[in-house]
Parts: structure tokens; sequence; C-alpha cells
């Protein structure tokens, strides 16, 4: 046992600072290239369309020319198409990218289900079935369809912790409670859509697999506050976010509130969740995927899994956005078919690997 | 003597609905003792943990860390003075060995606070009391059991507790970690209580054991006041059989497999001189 005791003793040496430094290092150079990357992949983005502008174009038109306006490369026409159609769009592409890779983030974090997504609690359906509400009945008047997906989205995260009521505190039947609410609210999608005109239909579908096409300026301010204090809050709690990860029992010995910071976190994800659906249709597999990239390239301190998805999720959907409309020359495919392919071509690289991995 | 009480329960109660899990508990642990908690399973072991920890609420009687009713402390003061070394923590994400021990740094951080390089050392400090520093960037899955439980002490010591608990911290631990474990919990001079399976481990490293049965306290108190043939037959319904360890002197038991009815009725002492017979072979082979 005078053996063993000595095994344990305290060495200095080993106390002097080695790789730490470097590992935070390594982490600060990610992001950096993944910021760089964001960066590139806004200008490419703003380039590529029907109109192909050149780097020097996009570069005159977003800081303004260099010298006279008869040296600039861009015309007028072209710098309305990048600053009315374009920039719009690409942010709105970034903000639902970042917005839904960061929810999906803390949610799998929280419900310590590597499988949870945005979508998890119905808020999609819900959103849905606010716009198919809004669009097939005399409300349009009224409200608009983003209005009505909003409201949808909303009702559906309340109905789902009103039917979980004092369960709500534990993961596994608040997940059923969510799965439950998005079936029972997509059945109501489902009748609107049976007794609907083939007109209203596509309208509906194409709304529901996600698109970019509508974004304007003046619907950007939203998405972009309601993601700039829901991540702000997910940096506050950081520190108790990392402890629940390691599970309920061990976070309560830390003195963490589980339950009471796994339902504020909830209702912040949802309703981030809730105001991009509304504005872009659902667009799956994005905040499922990118959070494991993230946790794979950083490891799983939060702050660093948030600022990644942040950046990596932003110029994920932008590039989807760019693939979206340049494939085809006729039409502009729905954003959610694209990240269901790559979605499943993600997860069956995720198969191959753990295969691999046993084997 | 009193301003050194630690803990202390008085008639302390724990029921979930009418089931009584907890009955009638009282004890006291005074500060710098490493005391066991031990019984069968199902006798309440982690559940008297649980209620230390703010996990379980009393349904009655009293319970009081430095004599205050742990109700009345919050959750981070409570965390602040016990720390807890949970049976192996569950993780389905990649954490690393340091992630797992700078949880450790929590309770005493505000919540919007930066690690500061002072942290950064305290971790390795205590990363380098468990022999892990050279591991704090391996994944924590990867760890062996033993080295897991060292890196829960870890971030045990860098809570800075008053009071350490121990939920059977030498479960599915070969016999080399199991006393690597409770050596390191001993060498850290803290108050401890640790539930424990293994009654020989217990008999070696603690100074004081509370017995449960069917949430009840049965004994308490000196190693040899509780760990008796008649407590042990009784609350394990196995013939059982104390003596001293030849090698180091420290209480030896040693359970048969029959019941003590069976060994009473058919072997009519034969299992009494088997263990009479070991001991004094082993009394030869040290002399």
């Amino acid at each position: 046992m005078d053996n063993q005791a000595k095994s344990i003793v305290a060495d200095p040496d080993k106390l002097k600072p080695r790789r730490t430094l470097g590992f935070t290092s390594q982490f600060q150079l990610i992001a950096i290239v993944a910021l760089l990357f964001l960066f590139i992949t806004i200008i490419a983005a703003i380039g590529s369309g029907s109109v192909d502008l050149s780097f020097q174009q996009v570069l005159d038109a977003l800081f303004g020319c260099s010298s006279e306006s008869s040296r600039c490369s861009v015309n007028p026409i072209s710098e309305q198409i990048i600053w009315e159609i374009r920039l719009p769009r690409i942010l709105m592409a970034m903000i639902t990218g970042a917005g839904l890779s960061v929810t999906g983030a803390i949610l799998q974090s929280v419900t310590r289900n590597p499988l949870a997504d945005p979508y998890l609690f119905g808020i999609s359906s819900g959103s849905a079935l606010g716009a198919v509400v809004v669009m097939s009945s005399l409300t349009s008047a009224i409200l608009t369809v983003t209005a009505g997906a909003l409201i949808g989205g909303a009702f559906s995260v309340i109905l789902m912790l009103t039917l979980a009521g004092r369960a709500a505190v534990q993961v596994e039947k608040l997940l059923l409670s969510g799965v439950a609410v998005s079936f029972m609210l997509s059945a109501f999608t489902s009748l609107i859509l049976y007794n609907s005109g083939p007109e209203m239909a596509s309208t509906l579908l194409f709304w529901m697999m996600g698109s970019f096409s509508n974004s304007q300026w003046s619907e950007l301010w939203l998405p972009s506050s309601t993601l700039l204090v829901g991540v702000s809050l997910f940096f506050v709690y950081r520190r108790w976010l990392v402890v629940v990860q390691a599970g309920d029992e061990s976070a309560i010995t830390l003195g963490i509130p589980v339950n009471q910071l796994r339902l504020f976190m909830l209702i912040v994800c949802s309703t981030i969740t809730a105001v991009l659906v509304a504005h872009v249709g659902g667009i799956g597999f994005v905040g499922l995927m990118i959070p494991h990239i993230c946790r794979f390239m950083v490891g799983a301190q939060i702050h660093r899994i948030l600022i990644m998805s942040l950046l990596v999720g932003g110029s994920f959907m932008v590039w989807v956005d760019v693939v979206a409309r340049s494939l085809f020359d006729t039409q502009v495919l729905p954003i959610g078919i694209v990240t269901s392919a790559l979605g499943s071509f993600f997860f069956f690289a995720i198969l191959k690997r753990r295969s691999e991995q046993t084997s | 003597m009193t301003d050194s009480i630690l803990l202390q329960a008085k008639e302390l109660c724990w029921q979930v609905k009418d089931k009584v899990i907890l009955d009638n508990m009282s004890f006291r642990v005074t500060a710098g003792e490493f005391v066991g908690v031990i019984g069968p399973n199902g006798s309440g072991k982690s559940s008297l943990l649980r209620c230390i920890y703010g996990k379980n609420k009393i349904s009655s009687g009293q319970l009081e860390l430095f004599s205050k009713p742990i109700s009345q402390y919050d959750r981070r003061g409570l965390a602040q003075k016990v720390a807890v070394v949970l049976q192996e923590p569950p993780t389905r994400f990649e954490l690393s060995v340091i992630d797992v021990i700078r949880m450790g740094l929590t309770p005493n951080k505000p919540l919007l606070s930066f690690d500061t390089p002072q942290d950064e050392q305290k971790i390795k400090v205590a990363a380098n009391q468990v022999d892990l520093v050279d591991k704090l960037e391996q994944s924590f899955n990867s760890l062996s059991g033993g080295e897991k439980q060292r890196a829960m002490i870890a971030r045990a010591i860098l809570q800075s507790p008053e009071l350490l608990l121990m939920d059977e911290p030498t479960n599915h631990l070969d016999v080399k970690h199991q006393i690597e474990v409770l050596e390191l919990a001993k060498s850290l001079g803290k108050t401890v209580l640790v539930s424990i399976h293994d009654l020989n481990l217990a008999a070696a490293y603690c100074d004081r054991l509370i017995l449960l049965d069917e949430g009840k306290i049965l004994a308490k108190g000196q190693v040899e006041e509780v760990l008796t043939q008649t407590t042990l037959q009784e609350v394990f319904k196995v013939a059982a059989v104390v003596d001293k360890h030849p090698f180091n002197q420290k209480l030896r038991i040693t359970f048969d497999v029959k019941p003590p009815e069976e060994n009473a009725s058919n072997l009519d002492g034969t299992f009494e001189q088997v263990i009479t017979e070991s001991v004094n072979l082993g009394k030869t082979s040290n002399g």
C-alpha cells in the first residue's frame, strides 16, 4: 500500500504548462480558419447566381469603389442585385444555419441525446400548421404567413409543455410529449392540405421544404436579434451546460438546478427555432449534423461548440443555398431537399466510421 | 467535542409516497473522520448519501451540516461544502479528462466568470494529486475504471469541500485499483463518508462504520463493534467469521456460501474448524 501511496504523490515537474497552451491555440486557429471561411463563403455566394459577378465587383459593391466612380467595376444594376436580393438572402441563410446549428448543439447537450435537433418538439409541425391555416383561410388578410408560422410554432411548444405537465422535468417524457405533439399537428396539416386545391398544396409544400427566396432586409431583424439574445444566454450558462453533459446526478452534486436549466434552455431553443422556421420554413438535418461535426473538431466544451456551430452552420447553409439556386438553370431547389440529401450521406459516414471503430 | 461535529442526523426519515426508505436514523460524523456506510443492496446507503448532497429532501427528523439544516443551504452553498464522487458517471459525449476535472470549479465560480491562469494551475495540481496530469487531454471514456474514479476525485478536490461523499467508489474495480482509490481518498485528509460493499476494505480503511439494513441503522461505531459475526449473519443472511488478518492484524471477514442455518445443522462446526485452520496456517507462514 505504501507503494500505491507513493505513486500518487504530487510531482512538481508535471505541473509546468505544456500542452494546455497548445490546445487553446489549436481551438483559436480552427475558429479563425472557420471565420475566414465564412467571410470567403459570403463573398463567393454574393458573386454566384444567374448574373455572375467577379470578386472585384462584389468587393466594390460591398465596401465602395476605391477611386472615382468611372473606374468602379460594378454597375448600378449589379449593385442593386447584390444589396437588395443577394445580401439579405445570404444573411438570412447564414442566420438560419447558425441558429439551427447552435440550438441543435444546446438541445443535444441538455437532453444528452446525440439525435436531438431543433425540430424535436414539434416546432416544425406547429409552424407548418400555422402557415397552412393562414394560407388556406381568410386570416391571410390579417396575418402574414410568417406571423401564422410563428404563432403555430409557439403553440406547439406550449402544447408540448402542457401535455408533459409535471413530467416536463424528465428528458424522456418531454421528448415523448414533443413527438406526440409533432404527429398531432402534422395530422391537422395533412388534413388541411388534403382538402385544399393543387396550387395551394404546391405553394405550401415548397414553403415547408424551406427557401430563402423571399428574404428581405426588413425580415432580418427578428431572426438576428432572437439569435443574438439566445446565443448570449447560452454563453452566460455555458459553465452549467457543459456539466449537464456528464449527467443530471453529477450536475446536482455541483449545485446546478438541472431541471430548471433544461426547461429554460428548451424554451430559448424553441423560440429561436420557431422564429427561424416562420421565416424560412422547415430545414432539416442542419441542427443535427453541424453540432456533431463541431464536437468532433473542438471537443465538448460548450463555448467552443457554440462558436464553431455559429461559424460552420452559417457557412454550410450559405453553400446549401448556392447549390439550391445553381444546380438547375430553370428552377431553385427547396433548401430542405439539399440538406436532407447531404444529411443522409453524413449519417452513412458516421455509421461507417463507427463500424470501423468497433470492428 | 460538539464543535467538531460536521454532520449530524437525528431521527432522519425519508419516504417516497408511503414507502419508508430511510427510517429513524441518528448518527454523527466528526471532522477528519473516515466513516463507512455498509449494508446489503437496497439497505439505503445511496439514498442516505443523496439526502446529504441534497438530491433527496428528508421527510422528517433533522440532518445538519455544521449545525445548519441541509435544507437551509442553497444548491451552490451545499456544493461548496460537500463534494460527491458518484459511481462511474455516464458520459455519452466525448468529454476530455480536463473537461471533467474542470467541472469541480463550478460551485466556487460565478456563472459569468472565465477561468483564470490560477484556475488552470489548480486543475493541474488536482490532476497531479491523482496522477492523471499526463492524461488531461485524453477522452474521459478512454480511461480505465480506476482512472475514472481518480478523475472524479480530482474534480472533488477542486471543489475544496469540507465533506467528501463517495458512493461505492470501488465497484467494478480490481483489487489494486480498489486499494488505490481508497488510499487516495484517505490521503486527502478530508472528512469522508463512503458507502462501500467490500467489508474487508471497509474494515481496513474506515475509522468508524454505520451498518444499514432495510433502511435502518443496525449498528454503528468502531469497526470491531460493528463487524461482529452476529450482526453480519443477521444482515447478510450468510455464515460469517470475523477474525484478525494474520498479515496486518486488520479485521478480516470470511463468508461461507451457505446460509448460517445450513452450516449450523449440517456441518456441525466444520466451517469454524476450516477457518481456524486457515488462521493458524496464516500465523505459521507469517511467523
